[in-house]
């Protein structure tokens, strides 16, 4: 009797230890906290975003070259990205909070290239003064909100724009799939980082189940914001879509 | 906002020494820690930093939230290791039926991880709290990272608190008018609150640019101008390096 009270008690810290992490993982989750990379992964990651990071770079000084407000332009959108992940937003299915990445609709006004720079920065920010990712685990959170979360919500926000849907769909996909593609590099990046000897698909696919109960609507969240988002520019500055070659000046008038 | 490190007690030991040797120290340390195959390292320099937080003075809710989410993932990163990974059976439980057993190299795995991310997460929280950011900036220069990196996260940092004062109004208008009433309601309000910022970031920047170029703005900012090492720093750093070297060797 004493033996099964015992786990229950162990079982409910567990459940309750979990339900902690599901809930601070959430309140930061797109970054990999500081040390939980070892070295050597740490360091590949740093090397496969460096080319992402040179090229966002050299596109940042061709465009500020041109136009001198570029640069305070770009500055003040990370902070609209570090200000969009810092804010809790509810979860209903979790019974919790979470936060969107914001890379998304970054990606859709500046590109994705400078929207890397822009999440390089935003992180590099959260990282030394608020202890949300690392120094060390720069390079791999970069890799996931940054390059896969720009490039993922661009290239989708685009693909529909060829097909003629409309601002609010295009950007709704546009968030929503940004947001899955960061949560699942997220996913391989910790999985290859802390296996060990233990082969690497098992592993991916328990980190990336634990991620669902929050991610899943998350996604559908960021998806609606970015919409919302989208919408309320076209509304309200059709200019800045149209500056940002978001939208053509003849979809303005129509 | 005052969680950043501009609004901490500034004339303390660590206020004295160069960004740049901070800088420089707290990654010889993280590379330390993280290349360390123990728990006695990682465990030893987390402590080390807790000393030097509460002699800088650091307040003690703020150091609980800084470590509040390294602390949990560190616990769930053990508690994964330890019943998904490893063979060696430590002890196993009955959940309705289904067998858990908890591993004891997985358990061993997972403190290593555990206590790294610990002790990484100490050292950088060391660095934020005693740094600056305007002189952490101006030793980013001096690493030569490219300036056009620098000058965004300057403008980023110096618009988040315009920006988060703005968000804070338009939240509290959209609440007081029950936006965030239902989850519809709510991802509307979200959205129109986002896109606001982005309308004013935009506003912002343009004032900003002319704003700068009148002041002479040519597309290029100043950077902080460095005063040259001093010697007692570079031996001291050199020394404590060598002691913290020492000890992760043994």
């Amino acid at each position: 009797m004493k033996i099964q009270n015992l786990k229950i008690k162990v079982l409910v810290f567990i459940s309750v230890l979990f339900g902690c992490f599901l809930s601070a993982g959430n309140a930061y989750a797109m970054h990999i906290s500081e040390g939980i990379l070892p070295w050597n992964w740490a360091a590949l990651w740093f090397v496969v975003a460096a080319p992402f990071m040179a090229y966002g770079l050299y596109r940042l000084k061709k465009l500020s070259d041109a136009d001198l407000s570029f640069k305070p332009l770009v500055g003040l959108m990370a902070a609209v990205v570090f200000i969009i992940s810092c804010m809790p937003i509810p979860v209903p299915t979790a019974g919790t909070c979470s936060h969107p990445c914001g890379t998304g609709i970054s990606g859709i006004l500046l590109g994705p290239a400078i929207s890397t720079v822009v999440a390089a920065v935003a992180l590099l920010i959260q990282a030394l003064f608020l202890s949300h990712g690392g120094l060390s685990t720069l390079g791999a959170n970069i890799m996931s909100m940054g390059i896969m979360g720009s490039f993922t919500g661009y290239l989708t926000f685009r693909g529909l724009r060829v097909f003629k849907a409309n601002l609010g769909i295009a950007g709704f996909m546009a968030g929503l799939f940004a947001d899955w593609a960061t949560y699942l590099a997220t996913s391989a990046e910790l999985a290859s980082g802390i296996r060990g000897d233990s082969p690497f698909l098992p592993l991916f696919w328990k980190i990336l189940i634990a991620f669902i109960p929050t991610q899943l609507p998350l996604g559908i969240l960021e998806g609606a914001m970015t919409a919302g988002m989208v919408v309320l520019l076209y509304k309200k500055r059709p200019d800045l879509l149209v500056k940002m070659r978001v939208i053509k000046a003849e979809e303005v008038m129509a | 906002m005052h969680i950043f490190s501009e609004y901490f007690k500034k004339d303390h030991v660590l206020s004295q020494i160069d960004a740049r040797i901070k800088l420089l120290i707290a990654l010889a340390l993280l590379a330390m820690v993280l290349s360390y195959h123990g728990f006695v390292f990682p465990v030893g320099t987390a402590i080390l930093c807790l000393f030097l937080c509460m002699a800088i003075k650091v307040p003690l809710r703020v150091s609980i939230l800084r470590f509040s989410e390294p602390l949990f993932i560190a616990a769930v990163v053990i508690l994964l290791k330890l019943f998904f990974s490893g063979q060696d059976a430590l002890f196993s439980l009955n959940i309705f039926g289904a067998e858990v057993v908890g591993h004891r190299d997985g358990l061993r795995e997972g403190l290593l991880i555990g206590t790294r991310i610990i002790g990484a997460v100490s050292i950088i929280a060391v660095l934020g709290f005693s740094t600056p950011f305007i002189e952490f900036m101006a030793s980013l220069s001096w690493f030569r990272v490219p300036k056009g990196f620098i000058e965004i996260l300057m403008f980023a940092y110096r618009y988040i608190f315009v920006l988060f004062e703005d968000a804070q109004v338009i939240y509290q208008a959209q609440k007081n008018r029950l936006g965030y009433s239902t989850v519809r309601r709510g991802l509307n309000s979200f959205g129109t609150l986002a896109g606001s910022l982005t309308i004013k970031a935009f506003d912002h920047s343009q004032s900003t640019t002319v704003a700068m170029v009148q002041r002479g703005y040519d597309g290029n900012m100043p950077m902080l101008m460095h005063k040259s090492f001093n010697a007692s720093e570079i031996y001291g750093s050199a020394l404590f390096l060598l002691v913290m070297g020492v000890l992760w060797k043994m």
